[in-house]
């Protein structure tokens, strides 16, 4: 039985639905390549509520990862629109949205504490400041101990975890993962998957996540979009009915079958 | 890797404006002629050179030296490579010290090389013994270890004799590493068996380019410098090419 | 103790005094000519004998190794930079650059020797043509092996390009600028005593050549000596630094490029 207090997000959600933080719509991309013009996203649409987390989830080379790369500002689609907090994205912009990859990037030469405060250094924030706030978020991701290690100290799951926590060292309201857990042995990614839901639901960030693992979009989203292959186009939505906290029962449940199921028709179905 | 046109069009004009300032600077009067003749005459001086025997006599000696030097350097070189290689033991012992003799320069020992031999042929083929067999030695070195031990247990899965595995397994692993430690011993004897030309001899290009120099020849000592950058230079990419061939397999 | 239970450690030692004992004992024992190969302690009794002398020489050596070192380093780190990090110049210069590495650079001494005469300019260009093309080629092989995830991590925090170059470039490559200096200060040196070797008036290569002309081998042997201990010293200490600065790579103590790993190390060893 789960207490009560644990339920009351989902119950809140169904209640009063979220305010839409980012925005997408008609979104296409079109890039040259020597084979001539690639289509990689069509008519893309989606909102996104305030405070949600959605899995993307589709084949590989579906241009998921270009979409978030373009929901960063780090790539500039051909066509449409993208809204975040209701302005354009164009640019990266840090105050609105945070980002994860896929490898954690640290910069080998700095520590943990520096690798999370780094985004702070480039803003000019003051040293105590950078210290002060690089450390609560490390301790929010469990290595509040590890602060003066160098990145070739770590694990790969301590790695993401820095990572993490440096895309959450600014504060934006929107976080961006980017297949960050596909670098990790299966055990240390169900480890991340848990601890991911435990950092979100202590931060409640909107949590844009891509993945290509089935498992991992149903554990972790409260809605799931799928992703068709080439061009990418959104085939379909689905919202996760499961209660929160997630729990490694769940996995072997009726529900989370029968959702993850139904990602995998949608997937498998053009590929043939 | 293919070039497309346009770099391959950018690298012949960055040879053009080479070969053009070349010409175009003495002849404008920018620089000296006496000091760097047009690159045309350079050119003509080089054609007259090259119908003299005599000049084809040392060009002779050059090229026979350094193959002679190559030709020990390269068996010794890799013998003793294996050796270390395969041998735990004597690598244990040897690789830090061999390391060390590879990683010495070696032109400064020029001087002892002729105190003790002359400034006759043997001792430039020895100078150039000394400066290639440690990198043949490396590379035969780089080449045991760039055999994978999983392609060695695939293949003696599949049943393979130990000749089988040699020949197909350790010998096209090897090859391109093997291959590559000969371009540069060639490269590296080149310069040797040149600088002991031209410090102490009575033959051989680099004997010519050095009394070129102190005469103030300037045309021919251009024809010279000249003609050894290209002997070098499609010495090399004739290697290159044979290298290429044989490690296109490998990612 | 026999030689096969011993550590390789010890045997290589000994092997080490072995050399050494023989170098003293077989011309002494009159085995070996003294002209070919004069016992260690004349050797080292030539050479700190005549200290005055070889000090006098080593500062007009010195002075030419650091001057041929600011072009022969300065230019080659810069324009390899360069060539490294833009794809153009990459593509039409790479491979001009690196066949004009088969050239045998020593033939063009006599050319500097012809335009500035047989004093410090020539060594000083010849050993800066000389130490420039393996730096420029090293630094270029090293630029390229800069992790283009880490640009893009800053991009996507909003690093503007001049704190992309200077917080994620610049120490991004400071192995390979490092490996680079040690690279082209041994090639220098090596330069400087060729270039005085062939043909000059003073520095230690000239004293080696002199000593060489009137059959004094002690002299010969100590200046030869003395070269190996410069350039060994300054190779060690630059692997200090290196070490040093690359305490968060793990202690490995340069990105060596994946491609062609013997021309590296050979470029750097066998100076000429």
């Amino acid at each position: 039985m789960q207490p009560l207090a644990e339920l009351k997000p989902v119950v809140d959600e169904a209640i009063a639905p979220e305010r839409p933080i980012i925005q997408v719509s008609g979104l296409d991309h079109v890039y040259p390549s020597r084979d001539g013009p690639v289509h990689a996203l069509s008519d893309i649409a989606l909102t996104v509520g305030e405070g949600r987390f959605v899995v993307i989830v589709g084949p590989s080379g579906c241009g998921k990862s270009s979409l978030l790369m373009m929901l960063a500002g780090l790539r500039h689609q051909t066509a449409g629109t993208i809204l975040c907090s209701g302005r354009p994205i164009t640019d990266p912009d840090p105050d609105r949205v945070g980002v994860v990859f896929q490898e954690a990037n640290l910069f080998p030469w700095l520590t943990a504490i520096d690798n999370v405060a780094f985004p702070l250094a480039l803003r000019g924030v003051s040293r105590a400041e950078r210290a002060a706030r690089a450390n609560a978020m490390l301790e929010l991701v469990g290595l509040g101990d590890a602060g003066g290690r160098y990145p070739h100290e770590l694990s790969g799951g301590m790695k993401q975890r820095v990572s993490i926590a440096r895309g959450l060292v600014q504060d934006p309201p929107v976080l961006l993962m980017d297949e960050p857990f596909a670098a990790l042995d299966e055990q240390t990614r169900m480890a991340m998957g848990e601890e991911l839901l435990r950092i979100w639901s202590a931060t409640r960030k909107t949590v844009v996540f891509v993945t290509h693992s089935l498992t991992e979009a149903v554990y972790l989203a409260d809605e799931v979009l799928v992703m068709s292959a080439r061009p990418g186009r959104i085939v379909d939505r689905m919202e996760v009915e499961l209660p929160r906290p997630r729990t490694y029962e769940m996995m072997a449940g009726a529900v989370f079958g029968r959702l993850r199921d139904r990602i995998w028709q949608q997937i498998k179905a053009p590929a043939r | 890797m293919r070039s497309s046109l346009p770099v391959l069009l950018g690298r012949a004009l960055l040879i053009a404006a080479f070969l053009g300032a070349w010409e175009a600077l003495p002849r404008l009067g920018v620089a000296d002629p006496e000091l760097l003749p047009p690159f045309s005459t350079v050119l003509g001086t080089l054609w007259g050179l090259l119908a003299r025997p005599a000049l084809r006599a040392d060009l002779a000696i050059t090229t026979v030296q350094l193959l002679v030097a190559v030709a020990v350097a390269l068996p010794v070189g890799t013998l003793l490579g294996l050796l270390l290689s395969e041998n735990p033991r004597l690598g244990a012992i040897f690789d830090p010290l061999v390391f060390f003799l590879f990683s010495i320069p070696k032109s400064i020992f020029l001087p002892m090389f002729i105190l003790t031999m002359g400034i006759g042929f043997w001792q430039k083929v020895a100078f150039g013994v000394f400066s290639t067999v440690f990198i043949v030695l490396m590379s035969a070195t780089a080449a045991v270890r760039a055999v994978r031990p999983d392609h060695v247990f695939v293949a003696r899965a599949f049943g393979a004799t130990r000749a089988q595995i040699a020949w197909r397994v350790y010998l096209p692993s090897m090859l391109p590493i093997l291959l590559e430690g000969f371009r540069l011993a060639v490269i590296f004897g080149f310069t040797a068996v040149l600088l002991a030309e031209m410090y102490a001899s009575r033959t051989g290009m680099g004997h010519q380019i050095a009394s070129w120099g102190e005469n103030f020849m300037m045309d021919r000592l251009f024809a010279g410098v000249l003609l050894l950058a290209i002997v070098a230079i499609v010495l090399n990419e004739a290697i290159r090419a044979v290298e290429v061939r044989c490690s296109h397999w490998r990612s | 103790m026999s030689l096969g239970a011993m550590s390789p450690g010890a045997v290589r030692t000994l092997i080490i005094l072995g050399v050494l004992v023989l170098w003293e004992a077989l011309p002494r024992l009159g085995l070996v000519p003294m002209l070919f190969l004069p016992p260690l302690t004349t050797t080292l009794v030539a050479g700190f004998s005549d200290w005055r002398v070889y000090g006098a020489a080593l500062v007009v050596t010195l002075t030419e190794v650091a001057a041929a070192l600011v072009f022969a380093v300065g230019g080659g780190i810069l324009i390899g930079a360069f060539v490294g990090a833009l794809a153009g110049p990459r593509r039409i210069l790479l491979p001009v650059f690196s066949s004009f590495y088969a050239v045998p650079i020593v033939v063009l001494y006599p050319v500097f020797t012809a335009w500035f005469g047989i004093g410090s300019e020539s060594k000083i260009a010849f050993a800066a043509i000389y130490g420039f093309f393996p730096t420029m080629l090293a630094t270029a092989a090293g630029i390229q092996t800069i992790d283009p995830n880490l640009v893009l991590t800053a991009r996507s925090m909003g690093a503007t390009p001049v704190q992309r170059l200077l917080r994620v470039i610049l120490p991004a490559s400071i192995p390979t600028l490092l490996a680079g200096l040690r690279l082209g200060g041994a090639l220098v040196i090596v330069g400087v005593v060729v270039a005085e070797m062939l043909i000059s008036a003073a520095g230690i290569g000239y004293l080696v050549t002199s000593s060489r002309t009137v059959l004094d081998s002690p002299r010969v042997f100590a200046g030869v000596l003395l070269v190996l201990v410069i350039a060994m010293g300054f190779d060690m200490a630059m692997r200090v630094v290196e070490r040093r600065c690359a305490a968060w790579g793990g202690g490995a103590p340069a990105q060596v490029p994946r491609r062609r790993p013997i021309a590296r190390e050979t470029g750097q060893a066998n100076a000429a």
